[in-house]
């Protein structure tokens, strides 16, 4: 869980970072914040829950396009260009930690469609009791 | 057959549909319609001015965009509609509704996903249009995306269930709307 809070975090700074560091009348690099940032905020709040960790795995695609974005947009600072590769590589590490799962949910998401999932055959053994 | 009135889903640790479970999100919908209501208040121009305690003129900028009015009617009192319906599709049913109650555990779900995702979009709209920020609706968006996680495992109870009573072939047309015969069969 710790890992998806950092996520949610530095999604929060991304938002706050082109008038923090003045950047804000660059519109290419503010857009780009903040349109990335509430993004990678809100991916990292909703797999807080053990239910839904998995969609930390969205935060990949948005990771991967800020160590892109300063290259294929043109950035002409510095500040920006790290910033921005520092948080993608960041957030694509976090979205790699699962964390603990203290509890237990029937096979999760696959087990909608998979065949003898944890809850089919937990089921079935307590039927047959 | 000793178990199937368990209210806690096959292989699960505990049970989604707990008042525990259900009523803290209940609550967060709450907060949000009433941050929506106000804001919308506002739109109708009912309420004069609007609190902004960080970015100056930036909320009225805002709530009397171009964006804001692009239905007939404000978009926050959209959003309003929007927490009065999860609310309302949080309290209904009882603490094993995940299987008695299917839809509403699944209507639930999919209506609190797109209010968060909405709101997700709003935020990005702000600053990108208007280069402008709302402090109530950053508040309104983050309570939307709390709300997501919590609902979702419900939903998840529910679908498995639904998964449970096709690999029995049983109707999933009267699982889905709570039919006792189809829970006689199916834990």
């Amino acid at each position: 869980m710790w890992a998806q809070i950092i996520n949610a975090l530095l999604g929060i700074w991304l938002m706050a970072s082109p008038a923090v560091f003045g950047f804000a009348d660059d519109k290419t690099i503010s857009n780009n914040a903040h349109i990335v940032g509430p993004v990678v905020a809100s991916f990292a709040i909703i797999a807080c829950w053990e239910a839904t960790r998995v969609i930390r795995y969205y935060n990949l695609l948005p990771g991967a396009w800020l160590l892109l974005a300063p290259w294929v947009l043109g950035y002409d600072s510095t500040i920006a260009i790290v910033n921005n590769m520092v948080i993608g590589v960041a957030v694509i590490g976090l979205s790699l930690v699962k964390g603990k799962i203290s509890g237990s949910y029937g096979g999760g998401w696959s087990a909608i469609w998979k065949k003898d999932s944890l809850h089919a055959t937990e089921a079935r053994r307590k039927l047959g009791s | 057959m000793s178990n199937t009135n368990d209210a806690i889903p096959p292989g699960w640790s505990y049970n989604p549909a707990t008042w525990g479970e259900r009523l803290p999100i209940v609550a967060l919908a709450l907060l949000g319609l009433a941050i929506a209501t106000y804001l919308g208040l506002f739109q109708l121009k009912i309420i004069p001015t609007v609190w902004e305690p960080f970015f100056g003129n930036d909320s009225r900028k805002i709530l009397t965009s171009g964006v804001s009015q692009i239905l007939p009617v404000p978009d926050a009192l959209l959003g309003a509609l929007g927490y009065a319906a999860d609310a309302t599709a949080g309290i209904i049913g009882g603490t094993r509704r995940w299987r008695t109650m299917p839809w509403i555990v699944i209507l639930f779900g999919v209506m609190v996903g797109p209010l968060g995702m909405i709101s997700v979009l709003l935020v990005v709209v702000q600053p990108v249009l208007y280069d402008a920020w709302c402090t109530l609706c950053l508040a309104s968006a983050v309570i939307s995306v709390v709300m997501i996680g919590p609902a979702m495992d419900e939903m998840l109870a529910s679908l498995q269930y639904l998964k449970r009573v096709k690999d029995a072939n049983g109707s999933l047309w009267k699982a889905f709307w709570g039919y006792k015969e189809v829970q006689g069969n199916v834990i």
